[in-house]
């Protein structure tokens, strides 16, 4: 993967904004900086590998709360999160809310690097996820509709006979849908169709 | 007549007209068909005393009254030439000159006369009637007479047939129903009345039909003017044959009558009502001295049934030792007309039934009534009264020996301020003697070091009539220890205001004055611990705001770290990033510097202060709370206002606490902008005000206790912010107040004195 990622950072002190900015720097990573939660909000989503370094006390909305907002907006970047004065019961409920890390300032620099590695490499890898599963229901969609017939019917383990009874046709003819269909999907065997299968179908996940 | 002698001409021709004619015993005349007189017979010329000859032609006609000749002449020659039959009245002349009413009619007769010459002939014969005529003329007059009679009638005449048309009303019967002649004749009651009216009058109507004689009856009517009363008779009218042809009606209104009647029963009533229930017993006797009324108070008075008294003498009322008086007294008015006693409101002693003697106060009334005089007395039982007075007699010395016994020191002065009274609470508490207190003796008592304020005080009171009030040391004999004292006094004034006399009080107030002061010192202590309490609200706050600058520091200087291992530090972002260390670095030093200087524990260290830096410093500790709740703050700070002495740390205490309630109280509004303004300026009295206003929800119905103590409407608040702001405030000589803000939420208020002008 060579796309160079982007580390958003939302604080409301501009000498933290810029410190961090220098810091990430260090270690070879770019960073956009924020001043409050609304103006991150209003820029395009991005389409390289991103995470969210955010403080909890944000003027308006606060962390938590925005992070609840970016969940109802179907918006999945792994969050840092930073705090001046946490406590632990905010803490368990970032956590729990799926945010990567909870670090209190002032914080060792390794650990804010460490965790911004971690939220980069879920980022990705939910991207490869969702690419993979776009590439699998692209091919199944290439299908026509009495192979895809066949090939729900061959996952739910009929056998071709049983098939060709259902569908009142014969079984040769079913046995001809079902290798043209796997030649379309790519798949060696009947193992590796059904995972495919059970991918497409599955409704998407959050893949943090 | 006429007939008589036309049918008797016409039967026997043989007969001699003029023979017969001269025997009828009326007066006729012969004429010729041109009128002219052929002949009078004898009644004639007996009568006028004339001679044929002056009778012929026209000569008869002046035998008539000269007032009635003009209108017969023309009547008697229109008549000629039509030969009809002509009749007319007229008065003629005797021969004594004396005029005779005469009923004067003409006949035309067809005569055989001598000769047998046949010829048309006129007779005129004249009969006197004068006798009807004057029976006539007094029926007239006594017609005139009842009409004037009936019209000039105060009661309403009406007069009906049997089947009820009217056929005569009076004046007043047209007046009160208020209709003319021409509407009534004929008509009926039920075209005049209302119906219901209508069927009573006529009910009676049928009444006087069936019994056929008079009925008399009361009768209520509504007319324009309201309810009548009136007396009515009806009476039937009979005809030749006795048969009921007519009833008469006469009403006569009596309803002025009546009210005059109910007027004097109403005052005769309330007289009679006045005399039962007066509480004063009233007595009438008579010239013997013998009681002849007695009203029912006199039961309660004096214990005798009024009925009991009737007929004995007055003298029972009094006891034994003034009857001899009272007699004396008495024969002697009745004889001289002279009086013993006033008679007016005299203070008498009078005795019960049971014995007892009381106080009363009597009046005397004299009525002469035939002849005789009646003499009433008003008695009043004054005992309550006397009872009372000397109530307030022994209530005045009960004073006398209050302001001596109370335990409390008491004075009075002139309106001039000289001390004319002391208690003796005073005396025992100076050690001094009331001619020592006297004047302006009082002031040896005074420390030295108040003398001044104090006699400035007492002299600025006396001379403006302001009320008095002033503390001082004053020396106490017993210990000769000055101790703090409070002495108030108010100017007792007459109805014209001036003032007549000044009275006052001393309290030692040493013992609370001391406790006032180890009050204040705890209160020190609570306003240091709810400074702290106000430090842990804010602490999340404040670490954030101490850890923003660190994180910064620890950042820059990671980073530089780690530029410097890879060996790729470019020496101009080296500087930069120690330059913004050192920048986050002082800005850490500068929170924590502020924070201490707030929490440590200082006695109260006035200085003069600018209230707007203090002010400014408050919200640049407020800062970020004001900053993370999205709180806007309107600073109204008027420039160069006076200084105020005061504690810094205090003042920023209350401040604080105000500007966090203010930020607390906008956390439930939504929809307006969050808002926070501060003011500051001088108010009416020169005083320095500073207001901080919210748009929150306002102070709602408990804004009454926002200022006692533990009354808090926050979760996790103390109550203690408010009543500790007000008493740093007023430590200080200031006011704590708290009003509605329009259009919605709160306003704190507090002053503080301008420092020039409370120099302590």
């Amino acid at each position: 993967m060579s796309v160079a990622p982007v580390i958003f950072v939302v604080d409301d002190d501009p000498s933290v904004r810029s410190s961090l900015r220098f810091l990430l720097s260090t270690v070879g990573l770019h960073a956009e900086t924020f001043d409050s939660a609304d103006s991150f909000l209003h820029k395009k989503p991005s389409d390289v590998p991103s995470c969210l370094v955010l403080d909890v006390r944000l003027p308006g909305l606060s962390g938590l709360d925005f992070q609840r907002e970016l969940a109802s907006r179907d918006i999945r970047i792994p969050i840092v999160f930073l705090t001046g004065h946490g406590d632990i019961p905010m803490s368990v409920r970032a956590i729990k809310a799926g945010a990567v890390e909870f670090l209190t300032k002032p914080f060792r620099d390794q650990d804010l690097l460490d965790a911004v590695r971690v939220a980069l490499d879920r980022d990705r890898a939910r991207r490869e996820q969702e690419k993979e599963v776009a590439d699998l229901k692209r091919r199944f969609d290439s299908l026509t509709s009495r192979e895809q017939e066949v090939i729900s019917l061959v996952v739910a383990g009929m056998l071709n006979k049983q098939i060709a009874a259902q569908l009142g046709t014969a079984e040769s003819t079913v046995k001809v849908q079902r290798s043209r269909a796997m030649e379309k999907m790519h798949s060696a065997s009947l193992a590796e169709l059904i995972k495919m299968i059970e991918k497409v179908k599955a409704p998407s996940k959050a893949a943090s | 007549m006429n007939a008589e002698i036309q049918s008797a001409t016409q039967t026997s021709e043989q007969l001699d007209l003029q023979m017969l004619i001269e025997t009828i015993p009326a007066m006729v005349v012969c004429a010729l068909p041109d009128g002219s007189v052929e002949f009078a017979n004898r009644a004639w010329q007996e009568y006028t005393g004339g001679s044929l000859q002056q009778l012929r032609g026209s000569g008869w006609q002046t035998a008539i009254h000269p007032d009635d000749i003009r209108g017969f002449i023309e009547e008697w020659n229109a008549s000629l030439p039509t030969g009809k039959p002509f009749a007319a009245e007229a008065r003629m002349r005797r021969a004594d000159g004396q005029y005779h009413w005469f009923l004067i009619r003409k006949a035309l007769a067809v005569s055989p006369n001598r000769g047998g010459d046949s010829s048309l002939r006129t007779l005129i014969a004249c009969e006197e009637i004068d006798e009807r005529k004057q029976f006539e003329a007094r029926l007239h007059q006594s017609e005139t007479q009842l009409q004037a009679f009936l019209e000039n009638s105060p009661s309403m005449i009406f007069l009906k047939d049997r089947e009820g048309r009217y056929l005569y009303a009076n004046r007043e019967f047209k007046r009160v129903v208020g209709i003319t002649e021409e509407h009534i004749n004929g008509k009926r009651d039920n075209e005049l009345f209302s119906g219901e009216q209508a069927s009573v009058f006529q009910a009676s109507d049928r009444q006087v039909l069936e019994a056929g004689e008079t009925i008399e009856f009361e009768q209520v009517t509504v007319q324009k003017d309201g309810q009548h009363t009136s007396i009515v008779q009806k009476f039937p009218l009979f005809d030749a044959d006795d048969e009921i042809y007519a009833i008469g009606g006469i009403v006569a209104d009596i309803t002025e009558r009546k009210r005059e009647e109910s007027a004097r029963r109403y005052i005769e009533e309330s007289h009679r009502l006045i005399v039962e229930t007066a509480s004063d017993a009233v007595v009438s006797m008579d010239e013997t001295g013998a009681i002849r009324f007695a009203n029912p108070s006199t039961m309660r008075i004096f214990g005798y049934d009024p009925t009991e008294l009737i007929g004995k003498p007055l003298a029972v009322l009094m006891p034994e030792w003034m009857r001899k008086l009272h007699d004396a007294g008495f024969r002697r008015y009745l004889a001289t007309g002279q009086r013993h006693m006033n008679w007016q409101g005299t203070e008498l002693t009078a005795l019960r039934k049971n014995g007892e003697e009381f106080p009363v106060e009597v009046s005397f009334g004299e009525l002469t009534r035939d002849g005789h005089k009646v003499f009433t007395g008003f008695i009043r039982d004054i005992s309550a009264r006397k009872e009372a007075e000397e109530k307030l007699r022994a209530s005045e010395r009960t004073l006398r020996e209050l302001t001596e016994t109370i335990p409390q020191m008491l004075w009075s002065a002139e309106p001039d301020g000289a001390i004319d009274y002391c208690n003796q609470r005073v005396l025992d508490y100076t050690g001094l003697s009331a001619e020592q207190v006297r004047g302006a003796g009082w002031m040896k008592t005074v420390h030295r070091d108040d003398i001044e304020t104090m006699s400035r005080a007492w002299t600025a009171a006396v001379s403006s009539g302001e009320p008095f009030q002033q503390e001082f040391r004053c020396l106490r004999a017993a210990d000769r220890a000055y101790r703090w004292c409070i002495s108030r006094a108010l100017p007792q004034r007459d109805q014209s205001g001036r003032i007549i006399k000044w009275f006052g009080t001393v309290v030692d107030l040493h013992d609370w004055k001391e406790a006032q002061q180890a009050l204040q010192m705890t209160q020190a202590e609570l306003a240091r611990v709810s400074r702290l309490t106000t430090m842990g609200e804010l602490a999340a706050s404040i670490a954030h705001e101490v850890n923003q600058p660190l994180t910064a520091v620890t950042n820059n200087g990671s980073a530089c770290l780690r530029l410097l291992a890879n060996r790729s530090l470019d020496p101009e972002v080296l500087r930069r990033a120690l330059e913004e260390i050192v920048a986050d670095g002082t800005r850490a030093s500068a929170v924590v510097a502020r924070i201490r200087a707030f929490i440590k524990k200082a006695p109260a260290e006035t200085s003069e202060l600018d209230i707007n830096e203090v002010i400014q410093e408050v919200l640049a500790l407020a800062g970020h709370e004001l900053h993370k709740n999205q709180v806007l703050v309107e600073c109204q700070l008027t420039k160069a206002l006076p200084l105020v002495r005061a504690d810094r740390i205090q003042l920023q205490q209350v401040l604080l606490n105000l500007i966090m309630n203010g930020i607390e109280a906008t956390m439930g509004v939504t929809v307006q902008p969050r808002a926070l303004s501060l003011e500051s300026r001088i108010d009416e009295s020169g005083n320095v005000l500073v207001a901080v206003r919210d748009s929150g929800a306002g102070l709602g119905p408990e804004a009454d206790r926002l200022f006692t103590p533990f009354f808090t409407t926050k979760a996790n608040g103390m109550g203690m912010g408010l009543p500790i702001s007000r008493s740093l405030i007023e430590s200080h000589g200031g006011r704590l107040w708290a009003t509605a803000n329009s259009p919605h939420g709160a306003v704190f208020w507090f002053t503080l004195p301008a420092a020039g002008e409370n120099p302590s």
